[in-house]
């Protein structure tokens, strides 16, 4: 097995195994705007602010927009920002360059307008690309690589298949010297000793429990809330500890480093290689971008479903139910199902896999289709009144 | 028919097909070695537990190593694993669910 991979290197010493301009429009006002900059712009993505043209209570989001700026994916990033809002585009562009990396920003109604600013916005993303192409790829370490692990559309083959062979692949890669992090803390739930065992220290597994018992808050879980759909019953799971081990499978069994927050004043990101817990949502294409800030290369997705993209961190889909075997899928666990493959003969087909997408292959979904990079945070006001935000 | 046995100190297999009353199931290792033959004591039905051994109450029924819950009732070997004798140990699902899910799979009591 390789030791090393083809990345894109970045002055602040992380790998890219993509080569991205992102345009980011930091107010709402500025999508059509970054959208039409980005045509001209083979390879670049747009980042939204959807929300508003405020900087108070989205923090936490710009935040996410600035640490995928710096995601190794990304060249060089352009912000574009109407005026008239309260959000400098130097926020993000300043912390970007700081890492080294070339940022420019472009003010629509200092800049003589819409018409102006798409034409200046075409000629500096030029320069960033010609920049990203100036870029070859080189032996970059195992060590640099981070991989995000998230489930979606879950069904029975997901605990039996395609979570247990995730988790195999992330043991595998975590022995190579990979780092790699999952999150959905709510759907652990029931899973918390099991969890706190893993730590490497009782600090972490206390974080780990207080971090879970937050997100239970969060979402409103209490005694006599449906936690499990009746077809999830009916399909076999028993209990909701049962429906979150599943879950928990896609995880491995590695020590767990430690469980990362990601709020408006925190954005905790692996330290040394090996397992992390994060506080990346369960909401797909928010967690997308959450992986992204932490900075994830690629996302190993268990799907019961179909579904589920984003333009900077590929996405390597696993599934174990033969209905959803398509051209979509890019590694079929179904043998698993029918006794006639194992999960070690699996995980080690998705290893080969990460290895290849990060060293060029393009994923089955890989610029097909369209994903819209979503940006979730928490609503900062609630989680003051509901006692949980952190000081 | 086949189960598996994800784990060697499991005390439940995971089936991988329907099967009948009295119908012969084989237990599956992970690595695909066929372990045990079992006959189910009622109806099961794919993605459903069969035990893999007599389970006294108040017992934790393990499966992929970790415990998912606790007998309310002895469990003989071959029987169904599910609602109507195993109770969450964290959060439990309301009664009248419970309810719902035995009649809706014609879970022999």
């Amino acid at each position: 097995m390789t030791a090393t991979f083809k990345g894109y290197p970045r002055p602040n010493g992380t790998f890219g195994i993509r080569n991205h301009v992102m345009i980011v429009a930091i107010d709402e006002c500025c999508e059509g705007i970054a959208r039409n900059i980005s045509k001209e712009i083979e390879g670049s993505v747009v980042v939204t602010n959807h929300y508003t043209c405020m900087y108070g209570g989205n923090e936490e989001m710009i935040d996410t927009i600035i640490h995928t700026g710096i995601n190794p994916n990304i060249a060089g990033v352009l912000v574009i920002a109407m005026g008239c809002g309260s959000i400098d585009p130097e926020l993000v562009a300043g912390p970007v360059r700081a890492e080294g990396l070339p940022a420019h920003t472009l003010t629509v109604i200092k800049n003589k307008g819409t018409i102006e600013t798409i034409k200046d916005g075409i000629e500096l993303a030029k320069q960033l690309k010609a920049h990203a192409d100036s870029i070859e790829r080189v032996d970059a370490p195992v060590s640099a690589l981070r991989i995000g692990i998230k489930c979606g559309g879950s069904d029975t083959s997901s605990g039996l298949a395609s979570n247990p062979s995730v988790g195999a692949a992330s043991d595998k890669l975590i022995d190579l010297g990979a780092t790699t992090m999952a999150g959905e803390l709510l759907e652990l739930l029931g899973c918390e000793d099991i969890l706190k065992a893993r730590s490497v220290s009782p600090e972490v597994g206390d974080k780990i429990e207080r971090l879970i018992a937050e997100d239970l808050k969060r979402w409103h879980v209490i005694e006599g809330t449906e936690t499990m759909s009746i077809g999830n019953s009916v399909g076999g799971l028993t209990t909701i500890d049962e429906k979150s081990q599943g879950a928990m499978h896609k995880t491995g069994s590695r020590p767990i480093q430690d469980c990362l927050r990601i709020s408006h004043i925190h954005r905790e990101k692996p330290t040394t290689p090996g397992f992390y817990l994060t506080e990346t949502t369960m909401l797909c294409g928010g967690s997308a971008m959450h992986f992204a800030s932490l900075g994830a290369q690629l996302i190993l997705w268990t799907a019961g479903a179909a579904g589920f993209n984003n333009s900077i961190v590929p996405v390597i889909r696993v599934s174990g139910n033969s209905s959803l075997i398509t051209a979509d899928m890019d590694i079929n666990a179904c043998g698993i199902m029918d006794a006639t493959d194992t999960i070690d003969n699996v995980s080690n087909k998705i290893v080969e896999r990460v290895f290849a997408v990060a060293n060029g292959d393009k994923t089955n979904l890989e610029g097909v289709g369209y994903a819209y990079a979503s940006l979730y945070q928490k609503d900062q006001r609630l989680e003051h009144v509901i006692g949980i935000c952190p000081q | 028919m086949k189960a598996i046995k994800l784990a060697s100190n499991d005390n439940v297999a995971t089936l991988l097909g329907d099967v009948e009353k009295h119908e012969v199931v084989e237990i599956i290792s992970a690595d695909n070695e066929v372990i045990a033959e079992i006959k189910a004591l009622q109806k099961i039905t794919f993605g459903n537990k069969i035990a893999l051994c007599d389970i006294a109450n108040g017992e934790q029924i393990l499966k992929a190593g970790h415990s998912i819950g606790k007998s309310i009732t002895e469990i003989p070997l071959g029987q169904l694993v599910h609602v109507q004798n195993v109770r969450s140990e964290r959060l439990d699902i309301p009664e009248a669910i419970i309810e719902e899910i035995i009649k809706q799979m014609g879970i022999e009591k």
